[in-house]
């Protein structure tokens, strides 16, 4: 090599320690025995379609998949499909595609690619069918987004963990690399983790760690996600696909676990909070027939929220609070104002209640009793114990408001009545 | 009324003027020995017009003519003449010529012709992208106003709030960024601008003459990149280029977009009469060439002006000499009603609130005199004022128009003094004032091929699209570049093409403003731990060493500890009243010869440094109070050096003792450092210099002027052309300064150099130049 070579060497420093290429990559030539493409069908399993090679793996009805059985989780997403409308943005409606990303990096930008895409959803039978597809060459990817596109085409809703952020964008940007049309807004999106966030949030929400928790589901000698890139770039510079069949395994149990972490949630928000395992559950269950308009079987699983609060009355528990918060504004959209005036009552009263809901609580019990039971002293009292939390300018100034208004009708109370004031 | 203001106002600027120079204000002879060493003045210039060419859009001639522009400059109507036959062009124009229209009436001229087109505004800094964002905004409501087309124009950097970006992408016909967010959040990305890309008719590249010297150097590859994914798109924009006078705009346009360009020199915009005046703080100490304060001097003259009610502009060198002269300046106008308002400051590190107040008070005339950095003297709009006084030489011939042109109307009378201060570039140009007036400005010199920076864009443009075995980028072999980063494992050749195989986004590793993106921060450890600064790693080592004066914002600091390792320096505020300068050893080793004839070569070395102790010294009188010494680690880099040999044969011929000789070598070196700094248009830490070992006297001497950047940025070679040019300015600089054995003015302070230095380092370049004559 010449003196450049060795000029460019010092000043490329290699950012990570990478495996030296042992076995240099062995160019694919036709009808050669042991060459790539033949140790790539019988390492991985798949085929050619279309110029993109695909991995179709059954997994039959009766597998275990944790605690449940495939075929129960088919059932359950059978008879709750119609709930998906609750958490996807447009018309979902089956066929469920579940899918997600294995790429070459998180930074994402035009050099992050997405080097496999797993699809999944359930048959006929009750089995799960995943088709992975795989960018064997760099220059194969036009043909894979083709593929990828009619392999989604027949879906009635796209179901992801974290998708929506991490996956539809970086595909996307991959459809706008190669100029191939990308079905982003014709396609019913349903990203598992946020309902998961509000239904399960413990202290890890990954895929992994809800997996364990509700699953009840353990793997063996699963790939870190960190691990993922560098083995991808090793079959990439070797033509070795073996570092690959545990990234695509890995991509399976992911698949399926998003599968069923979706019956699960759509299971029992068709259920109904009856089945709700705790507090969060009813709490998150009541936002989501709130927000569907729902408003009696959100206040029932507000109620039922506040009920299977493990923490004693008045002691802080920020389910308690929010629930019971809810339900109070549940209440007055329902008019029934004696019900909510009851919330916000308990709700002032908790300990170590945050200062922006004991100001919405008590301006809430200040209108009440200003407006709907007529009680000028009490309304004033609320308004004043909100003065005592701290506050913006803008809300300091709305309270000094009310509490002046309060005054003047309290003063032509008095003035209009000739009975003479002496308690004042 | 407004007549009368006018004559007002020309009659204050003349007496002003004549209470600097004396009653003979017109044309004199330059007389560099005195307080005034020159007066010039430049005559006031009529406007030139043309029409708006035939093919403008007839949306576009009707909302100019509505704001008042019914024909054009004819500077204006070649470069839009150019632009629209699809020629690159570089327009050189002076402050308030109306350059922006050559540029936007093209870009709305094709927006309106095509709704789909696209254009890009690159600007060198966020403050003047908003400036133009404002300009471009209301042309377009005219446009609204008038034909209902309309077009979107955004500005698109690092303060453009996250969720505003997707809509910008999806309606922004015109984006206005900088280079620096062009290179890790656009070109990464384009695919998410695919319709930029595929559309885009126009880059625009304002203030060209900013991009020398690194930053020049990285733009020029981010425009290849940009080049690169225009080609993947299909587009092929044309570049419309503006710049402050410079000696080389088009080959400067030229290098950077590696496409011919077209040079509109001649301005059609009319000018108002100014005067230049050069003031030279007088002598107070004449033996060691000490003079008055410029600080002082600049004061005393910028009250005069204020007094008589003409608005003015002060720029200084420094954010510490900024906050000094605004603070002299209200408390010579204490007594003055309304005073702290109409005297400002302006300089980075103000809040952008707090900089548009001023701006606008500037161009509402309430703001009767700012005090500034050369934050004002980049093209943000501040109107035109009066009067510009300069408290120092600028460092750039360049610099110094562009700082004057703030001052001056199209049609009054305006001025412009520049006070120099006792630097050597200083003394040499006002000494010299044809230098200045009469010389062309510099070159602007980058190097897009400097290793380091070519590698680093070579990684962000594998990312952003695979390289084919057959591209090329830059000079030299893409394809070996390639191959070192495949060893590494950066990428990955697969038949005809290499892919990115990395996780990492580099970009991000990468900045535009220097060499290196390794870097030392300043910790404040006075009250709980914060960042305070940073420093770029090669100066790191000198500014930072154990006990070193830290300055930020006129506030003290001394380091108490430096981890070279951690690259952290933790410093705690300090009262004091002198400063630290940090003694260098540098030794430099010629690797590689470019070229050489007798005594003057260029080529590869090896540059190793050390910081071995500093001085202090002292505020105001720069008296050496104490010295130190430290033991750091060494530095290593390879550059690009010029170096010039002075022959054992001439220094056995000096009538010297060999120590003097050696003060002789010493103090030339000096000198030419100054010079070649203002030859190179360079600022003071580009270059290095350094001389061989003692050990080799009774040889030849050689001294060194390196690129002070690892892999050089391109100064070398031209020194080495510039060569006679250099030793005759030098000799000039020497033999022209009062003082009798050296001063800080020519060949340095005699306490640094010996008694004998002036006189041996006039012999040698005597000789060397006879020398060469013959």
């Amino acid at each position: 090599m010449s003196a450049i070579a060795d000029r460019i060497r010092g000043i490329v420093r290699a950012p990570l320690p990478i495996v030296a290429p042992n076995s240099p990559a062995v160019p694919a030539q036709a009808g050669q025995t042991g060459s790539p493409v033949k140790t790539l069908e019988r390492t991985l399993g798949g085929d050619w379609r279309d110029g993109c090679f695909v991995v179709e793996r059954r997994r039959k009805p009766d597998t275990k998949h944790g605690r449940e059985t495939v075929a129960t989780l088919a059932q359950r997403l059978d008879r709750s499909a119609a709930e998906a409308s609750f958490f996807a943005d447009g018309t979902a409606r089956p066929p469920f595609v579940f899918f997600d990303l294995e790429t070459t990096g998180l930074s994402g930008g035009a050099g992050t690619q997405a080097f496999l895409v797993g699809c999944g959803g359930f048959a006929e039978d009750g089995g799960f069918v995943t088709r992975q597809f795989l960018l064997t060459r760099p220059a194969d990817e036009r043909a894979l987004l083709q593929t990828v596109r009619a392999e989604l085409a027949g879906a009635g809703v796209l179901v992801s963990f974290n998708g929506k952020s991490f996956d539809a964008p970086l595909l996307e940007t991959r459809y706008a690399f190669h100029r191939v049309e990308w079905i982003r807004d014709r396609l019913p999106h349903l990203d598992v983790l946020h309902p998961a966030r509000r239904f399960w949030n413990g202290e890890d929400c990954s895929l992994g760690a809800l997996e364990a928790r509700l699953l009840g589901l353990r793997r063996a000698g699963d790939v870190a996600g960190f691990e993922v890139p560098s083995r991808y770039f090793r079959f990439v510079r070797t033509g070795n696909p073996e570092p690959l069949v545990a990234v695509l395994e890995h991509n399976r149990q992911d698949l399926l676990t998003l599968a069923a972490l979706t019956a699960r949630l759509l299971h029992l928000s068709r259920a109904g909070v009856s089945e709700a395992r705790d507090a969060a559950e009813a709490l998150a269950l009541g936002r989501i027939y709130a927000r569907a308009g729902l408003e009696e079987r959100s206040r029932e699983a507000f109620i039922r929220a506040i009920a299977m609060s493990r923490a004693p009355a008045g002691a802080f528990d920020p389910i308690r609070i929010e629930s019971l918060r809810l339900l109070a504004l549940a209440w007055r959209r329902a008019r029934c104002y004696e019900d909510a005036e009851r919330c916000w009552r308990q709700l002032s009263e908790v300990h170590g209640c945050p200062p922006h809901i004991v100001r919405e609580a008590t301006e809430a019990l200040a209108i009440h009793y200003e407006h709907r039971a007529p009680n000028l002293l009490t309304a004033k009292e609320f308004a004043l114990q909100g003065l005592r939390a701290p506050l913006t300018p803008s809300a300091q100034q709305a309270s000094e408001h009310r509490l002046a208004r309060l005054d003047r009708k309290l003063r032509t109370q008095r003035g209009a009545s000739s009975m003479p004031v002496l308690e004042y | 009324m407004l007549l009368a203001r006018r004559f007002q106002a020309e009659n204050a600027l003349d007496a002003a003027l004549q209470r600097l120079t004396g009653p003979t204000l017109p044309e004199r002879l330059d007389t560099p020995d005195l307080h005034i060493t020159a007066v010039r003045r430049l005559p006031a210039v009529n406007a030139q017009y043309a029409p708006f060419p035939a093919t403008l859009d007839d949306r576009l001639t009707r909302a100019l003519s509505a704001r008042g522009v019914t024909q054009l400059y004819t500077h204006q109507a070649e470069a839009i003449d150019h632009a629209l036959t699809g020629r690159n062009a570089v327009v050189i124009t002076p402050t308030a010529s109306g350059k922006t229209l050559c540029y936007n009436a093209p870009v709305l001229h094709a927006i309106l012709q095509d709704p789909s087109s696209r254009a890009l505004y690159l600007f060198p800094t966020k403050a003047l992208a908003q400036d133009q964002l404002a300009e471009l905004q209301t042309m377009c409501e005219t446009i609204a106003g008038g034909s209902g087309e309309q077009i979107g124009v955004f500005t698109y950097d690092g303060d453009t709030p996250q969720d505003a970006r997707r809509t910008i992408r999806a309606r922004a016909h015109v984006v206005l960024s900088n280079p620096d967010m062009m290179h890790s959040g656009i070109l990464p990305h384009h695919p998410r601008w695919a319709k930029l890309f595929e559309n885009l008719r126009y880059v625009i590249i304002d203030e060209l003459h900013a991009y020398r010297g690194v930053f020049g150097s990285h733009l020029g590859n981010v425009l290849r990149r940009l080049r690169r994914i225009c080609r993947h798109y299909g587009s092929n924009p044309v570049f419309l280029c503006s710049s402050a006078t410079i000696a080389n705009p088009r080959d400067l346009a030229e290098r950077l977009t590696e496409q011919p360009f077209e040079l509109v020199d001649k301005s059609g915009a009319p000018r108002g009469e100014k005067y230049f005046v050069f003031v030279n703080p007088p002598v107070v100490n004449r033996q060691l060439g000490i003079r008055r304060s410029y600080l002082s001097e600049t004061r005393r003259i910028a009250s005069e002006f204020l007094k008589r009610n003409l608005q003015l502009i002060v720029f200084a060198q420094s954010r510490l000499t900024t906050e000094i002269l605004t603070t002299y300046l209200k408390d010579d106008f204490d007594a003055v009603p309304g005073a702290p308002d109409y005297i400002r400051g302006y300089r980075g590190g103000y809040l952008p609130n707090r900089r548009r107040e001023i701006e606008k008070g500037l161009r509402d005339g309430v703001v009767r005199a700012v005090v500034s950095t050369n934050a004002l003297e980049l093209g943000i709009d501040i109107g035109a004022l009066d009067v510009c006084v300069m408290a120092g030489y600028p460092g750039t011939i360049a610099a110094t128009w562009q700082r004057a042109g703030r001052a001056g109307r199209r049609t009054s009378r305006s001025a412009a003094v520049m006070v120099a201060s006792s630097a050597p570039l200083d003394q040499f140009v006002v000494r010299n004032p044809s230098y200045f007036f009469d010389a062309s400005p510099e070159r602007a010199l980058i190097d897009p091929d400097n290793l380091h920076i070519l590698v680093d864009h070579i990684k962000c443009a594998a990312f952003e699209l695979p390289f084919t075995t057959s591209e090329t980028f830059g000079k030299h072999d893409v394809q070996e570049i390639l191959g070192v980063l495949a060893e590494q494992g950066l990428v990955h050749q697969a038949d005809t093409q290499w892919t990115w195989t990395n996780e990492s986004y580099p970009a991000d590793a990468v900045s535009l403003r220097s060499v290196s993106s390794d870097n030392f921060v300043v910790v404040d450890t006075t009250d709980a731990a914060r960042v305070i600064g940073e420093t770029d790693f090669t100066s790191g080592p000198s500014t930072l060493h154990p006990k070193a004066i830290y300055i930020v914002e006129a506030k003290l600091y001394q380091v108490e500890r430096l981890d070279f390792e951690g690259r952290k320096a933790f410093v705690r505020e300090i009262d004091c009243d002198y400063y630290t300068d940090a003694i260098t050893y540098t030794r430099v080793t010629p690797i590689d010869t470019f070229a050489a004839d007798h005594d003057r070569s260029h080529g590869e070395v090896h540059v190793v440094s050390r910081v071995v102790g500093f001085k202090k010294i002292k505020f105001y009188t720069n008296e050496n109070v104490g010295s130190g010494e430290l033991d750091l680690p060494e530095q290593q880099m390879h550059t690009t050096s010029y170096w010039l040999t002075v022959p054992a044969s001439l220094v056995q011929l000096l009538p010297y003792a060999s120590d003097d000789r050696r003060d002789g070598i010493v103090g030339l070196a000096f000198a030419l450092r100054q010079v070649a700094q203002l030859l190179l248009m360079c600022d003071r830490h580009d270059v290095g210099i350094s001389i061989d070992d003692e050990e080799t006297s009774c040889d030849a001497h050689r001294i060194f002027i390196y690129d002070n950047y690892p892999g050089g940025i391109g100064f070398s070679a031209p020194l080495f052309e510039m060569h006679a040019e250099l030793l005759t300015r030098t000799r000039q600089l020497i033999a022209d300064c009062d003082c009798e054995q050296g001063c800080p003015g020519c060949v340095g302070p005699v306490g640094n150099t010996g008694p004998l230095a002036k006189a041996v380092a006039l012999r040698i370049l005597d000789l060397m130049l006879e020398g060469q004559a013959a």
